[in-house]
């Protein structure tokens, strides 16, 4: 959709409040000359010229009853629901649209506003079916509250209802358009905030419909949000249809680990099972949005778990064992071999205490050949500087920045939550953005420069056309995909990068606590791996191949039976049984994200603990339980006992990994760029193409989501078309 | 409501408290000795009654056990209606209402022991 | 207890009570009249003729026995409710058993209330009948977990087993009754479930145990969650718009009745 015009950003509300440190500096200047100054019920509130009446009665306090307003989108003022009396005013106004004038007095719960709303409630339940009792969204609904709190206690409505017809928008989706009270909240999300214009209204006065004008499916990688937006029952979560309902589950809240964003998520339990999951507000990472990957695969946690510890018998199968046994035979191979020819790679969903029960663990065996599978160069500066491989400008700076810079990656995909970080911005603070790499359609205009490597180079030197642009800007930011890095050649484009971010960074003068290198990491585990001092990469382990080999959740299939001599042994642990653990001679099942308490910490560097949600099924432990009790059995027992004791041994490691939601700052640019501009290696001509570019290759990216039905669905559905995977629907 | 308005009313008069049968912590004493004197009497009649597979010494060694554990009571409201509890149970016992299942429950015979090192917490459960 | 009409005592209104008996007779009549008058359903319909006869009798009580009697109500489903201070219970009851124009000789019910927020946290309520009169009455005090309340047994024989219930279930001490002893759990019990802090699950299970061959009881293990209800809505809530709770006037103890 095109930028929004100038006046309605001024009304966005929240979206401007939340925005640059700047701005907000700038503001109590102003505000001292010409606040206004209006009053609710009575009460003198101070605002700023070109506040709405809802927002001033927020400021006291008040909350106005209200459908088509969110603070995060565009105002439409089309439910009527927050109409509230000014006093000496002729008739109501529509809160969320009107602009408080110096002196009005707004009456919130007068009777002329009672009777407003108590109208507005009528006409609105007019067409709303009363099917409460079988709608997914009972408990939980904007329409049911409200009426129960605003509107009349008896009807007198005795006509037919209007009915409309269902929409078939996807396997995610479910809609029941007759509930539909046209706030157009979903219209204005994904036009807005998701930046696919596929949804729309269509007719007018009783006809006006929500669709998709023809059928098809709502294709965005945010779509699930459209549920939360939605006031009433009109769009809720097909997967959770019918499963439970909002006040017998318990929440737990958690962090998404699924990509490396670290989205906050409220995990919904019922008696052992995960039942949904749902965003948690957080500003500075996920705002109130999360990913359909993060909110639907969790159906994946319940398929292809490993429930029992295994061990390959003579024949080569694997049987069931009890963890004695399993356990044993750990220990046993573990004390069998000397320390070098032991090795362990961590996946990309391993948790901070796993990783650091496992490193002290090899360690104690004399063993440092611990690996990640996802790679990072280690030439230059590698890992040892953290400035190197974090997103240092956080997801947040992104709304400060005036130009941005993507390097071999599609964070639509790769990290969904910044993409739309991305877009807010570019639709609010005019933030440019150019791109190196595939061109992808990220849901906003930007300059593609080319896939080609040489355009870095150029790029780099300064001879690139671009590169004035670059010069120009004020605060810029340059952002390298970990895919880019994973090439042969990686190290040399990091060292392109980083040459860019520093030169852009000297014209651009901006002040020294502005990052401009970032780097935006695909999953969950890679910052905490490298905080820890584990080496990103298995190159190592391909060239001096170890007799055992302990997978840590490695299930990228970096390494197989081929690139081990015959008689290694591998260790699996993990929860699911995906690409690590068919190859494995003894499986140790562990707990999933939602059923441990586990430190991950986010591309920004931010440190974030989930929590225990539901019971891990059957046998499963807890991750560095398993590594812990190995370690005891192996004759090197690990001195904790206890999830507070590890996090002690974490705190000793790296401190910043135990200081929950808090980032610590990296520094040291300057010399991560010298160090990189010691690399002397070619970039190879290929051009740098993401893994995932379209929709079919965002949703099963990981065990967890390779094992989701509701995932498999959606890629059937952006393959095939909605109709493909359209289910007899029930209601 | 009305009884919060109550509630007020005992807190005025909270000052003197009405006790359950002693009047100080001495005679409050006196009961418990009487009380475990009458147990320990009653030990060797029980063993044999209800044909316990103990001995008259173990016997006497769990009311002791039992009297200790609530040694560090001091306020004698609370001595009195535990001292109340243990009359009842002592004349549920005499009287042979009790079944030996109710009194082998003292023992906890089949009760594991929690286990508290690490592995064993491992093998047994998900809670530590 | 909110919609409840509290009505307070008050003094100089020499009213004698014999109204009760012809209250039964009344009260159809009101009925018959509100179902004829009322239009919404919904709404239970106002008995004022009954409530203002059972009002009036607490009143008169209330005189008789401004020591111990701390506050008078009749709810809105009209039940005459009697506050009283735990030292009360043998001289209200009394009064009210052998009064004349009270004659509840009928205890149809004792029984208990655990709020563990106030600090006598048992109400012990009463519930009394007058057969002579056709009348019901409830009588409530309270107490806490170490103060003993006089046994109705002397007034009532049927207060026996309701206390010991009481006893059983609560924990709360009846002084002078005449048997004293566990009525509903098992021999060698602990805890009295009634109370709100006794865990839903208890703290034991019980199975038979074939090695040494009787029941046995084991700390419990749950094998299935509790289900816990959580009411708050996750949505927007209007706290502003929420109408609190109307707070019903309240008597400070000793000062009703000659105050006013």
């Amino acid at each position: 959709m095109l930028r929004l015009p100038t006046v309605g950003r001024a009304l966005a509300g929240a979206a401007k409040s939340s925005l640059a440190a700047s701005s907000t500096v700038r503001t109590p200047v102003r505000a001292a000359s010409n606040m206004v100054e209006v009053f609710v019920d009575g009460k003198p509130v101070e605002v700023e010229p070109g506040t709405t009446v809802l927002q001033a009665c927020e400021k006291a306090g008040i909350q106005i009853p209200r459908f088509c307003y969110h603070e995060r989108l565009s105002v439409a003022g089309n439910c009527r629901m927050c109409l509230v009396e000014i006093e000496k005013a002729p008739k109501p106004v529509a809160a969320c649209a009107m602009p408080v004038m110096k002196g009005w007095n707004i009456l919130t719960n007068s009777e002329k506003t009672r009777k407003a709303r108590e109208g507005v409630m009528e006409f609105l339940l007019a067409n709303h079916p009363l099917d409460c009792p079988i709608c997914d969204q009972g408990g939980e609904c904007d329409l049911q509250d409200q009426s129960m709190q605003f509107g009349s206690d008896r009807s007198r409505f005795s006509e037919g209802k209007r009915a409309v017809e269902d929409k078939n928008i996807g396997p995610l989706i479910k809609t029941i358009m007759t509930r539909c009270i046209q706030c157009t909240r979903c219209v204005r999300f994904a036009s807005e905030i998701a930046g696919v214009e596929d949804l729309g209204t269509t007719g007018r006065g009783n006809n006006l419909q929500i669709g998709t004008y023809v059928e098809k499916m709502f294709m965005s990688e945010l779509s699930g949000n459209v549920i939360d937006v939605c006031p009433v029952g009109a769009l809720t979560s097909k997967p959770y249809a019918f499963t439970a309902r909002p006040w017998e589950t318990r929440k737990t809240e958690s962090i998404d680990v699924l990509d490396a964003v670290g989205s906050n998520i409220l995990v919904s339990t019922r008696g052992g099972e995960v039942m949904r999951v749902m965003p948690r507000l957080n500003e500075d990472v996920n705002e109130e949005w999360i990913s359909d990957k993060t909110r639907f695969a969790y159906d994946g946690l319940k398929r292809q778990r490993l429930t029992v510890p295994m061990v390959k018998d003579d024949s080569g199968q694997l049987t069931v064992t009890t963890w004695e046994d399993a356990l044993t035979r750990v220990a046993g191979a573990l004390q069998s071999v000397q320390g070098s020819e032991v090795a362990a790679i961590a996946g990309g969903m391993a948790d901070a205490e796993a990783l650091v029960s496992l490193k002290d663990l090899l360690n104690r065996l004399n063993s440092e050949s611990l690996c990640t599978e996802e790679l990072f160069p280690m030439s230059g500066a590698g890992s040892d500087l953290r400035s190197n491989y974090l997103l240092n400008s956080r997801i947040a700076g992104i709304e400060e920045s005036d130009l941005l810079l993507l390097v071999g990656t599609n964070p639509r995909y790769e990290a969904p939550l910044f993409n739309a970080r991305i877009r807010k911005s570019w639709l609010h603070n005019e933030l440019r953005v150019a791109m190196v790499g595939h061109n992808v359609d990220l849901s906003y205009t930007y300059d593609h420069l080319g896939e080609e490597t040489a355009v870095l180079k150029e790029l780099a030197n300064g001879t690139h056309p671009f590169c004035q642009v670059l010069s120009a800007a004020k605060r810029p930011v340059v952002v390298v995909g970990s895919s880019a890095l994973q090439r042969d050649d990686g190290a040399g484009i990091l060292s392109a990068v980083s040459a860019i971010a520093q030169n852009a960074r000297t014209s651009s003068g901006v002040e020294e606590g502005w990052k401009v290198l970032n780097v935006l990491h695909r999953v969950a585990s890679q910052v905490a791996a490298l905080d820890l001092g584990y080496k990103a990469g298995v190159d190592a382990i391909r060239n001096n191949p170890p007799k055992v080999l302990f997978l840590l959740g490695a299930d990228a299939g970096c390494i197989t039976r081929a690139d081990l001599p015959k008689d290694s042994l591998i260790i699996y642990q993990g929860h699911h049984g995906d690409a690590g653990a068919p190859m494995a001679d003894i499986i140790l099942p562990s707990a999933a994200y939602t059923e441990k308490n586990a430190t991950y910490v986010n591309t920004e560097g931010r440190s974030q603990h989930t929590r225990v949600a539901v019971t891990p099924p059957g046998m499963a432990r807890e991750d560095w339980k398993i590594i812990r009790a190995v370690s005891e059995l192996a004759g090197v027992a690990l001195p904790y006992d206890s999830v507070e004791e590890v996090r002690s041994r974490l705190a000793e490691v790296s401190p910043n990994l135990v200081r929950y939601d808090d980032v610590e700052e990296a520094n040291y640019f300057k010399q991560a760029n010298e160090l990189a501009q010691a690399v002397n290696q070619d970039l190879l001509a290929a051009p740098l193409v993401p893994p995932q570019l379209t929709a079919k290759d965002f949703y099963m990216t990981d065990s967890i989501s390779r094992a989701s039905q509701t995932m498999a669905k959606c890629v059937k559905a952006v393959t095939e078309g909605a109709a493909a995977v359209d289910e007899p629907s029930v209601c | 409501m009305a009884s919060s308005a109550a509630t007020r009313a005992a807190a005025s008069t909270a000052k003197v408290v009405k006790p359950i049968l002693s009047r100080d912590l001495d005679e409050a004493k006196r009961r418990v000795r009487e009380l475990y004197r009458a147990w320990y009497r009653e030990v060797p009649n029980t063993v044999s009654l209800f044909q316990l597979d103990i001995t008259t010494r173990q016997g006497r060694d769990k009311v002791k056990e039992m009297f200790d554990k609530n040694k560090h009571v001091t306020d004698p409201r609370v001595i009195d209606m535990l001292v109340i509890k243990g009359k009842m149970e002592l004349q549920e016992t005499i009287n042979v209402w009790k079944q030996k299942t109710h009194v082998m429950r003292y023992f906890h015979e089949t009760e594991e022991p929690r286990p508290t090192d690490f592995l064993s917490k491992f093998y047994r459960g998900h809670d530590p | 207890m909110a919609a409840s009409l509290v009505r307070f005592v008050r003094g100089g209104l020499g009213r004698s009570f014999n109204v009760a008996r012809t209250s039964c007779v009344l009260q159809q009549q009101a009925r018959l009249q509100s179902s004829t008058t009322e239009t919404s359903p919904t709404v239970r319909p106002k008995d004022a003729v009954t409530h203002n006869q059972l009002a009036a009798f607490g009143e008169y009580v209330s005189e008789m026995m401004p020591k111990y009697i701390q506050q008078v109500q009749v709810t809105c489903y009209n039940e005459l409710e009697v506050m009283i201070h735990p030292d009360g219970v043998i001289p209200v009851l009394t009064f009210l058993r052998d009064h004349t124009n009270a004659q509840f000789r009928n205890m149809t019910d004792l029984t208990a209330v655990d709020i563990p927020t106030r600090q006598n946290r048992f109400e012990i309520v009463y519930n009394l009948l007058s057969l002579r009169f056709n009348s019901r009455i409830r009588i409530k005090t309270y107490t806490d977990e170490l103060t003993p309340v006089d046994s109705a047994v002397p007034v009532h024989m049927a207060a026996n087993w309701y206390e010991r219930e009481v006893w059983d279930m609560f924990g709360v001490f009846f002084s002078n009754h005449p048997d004293l002893r566990r009525i509903l759990t098992d021999y060698g019990f602990e805890g009295h479930p009634f109370r709100k802090d006794f865990p839903l699950s208890g703290y034991v299970e019980v199975r038979y145990d074939d090695e040494v061959k009787r029941v046995v009881a084991e700390p419990v293990e749950l094998s299935q969650e509790f289900r816990k209800f959580d009411l708050n809505t996750p949505w927007e809530v209007f706290p502003a718009h929420r109408e609190s709770k109307e707070a019903a006037p309240k008597l400070e103890a000793g000062e009703a009745p000659e105050k006013k």
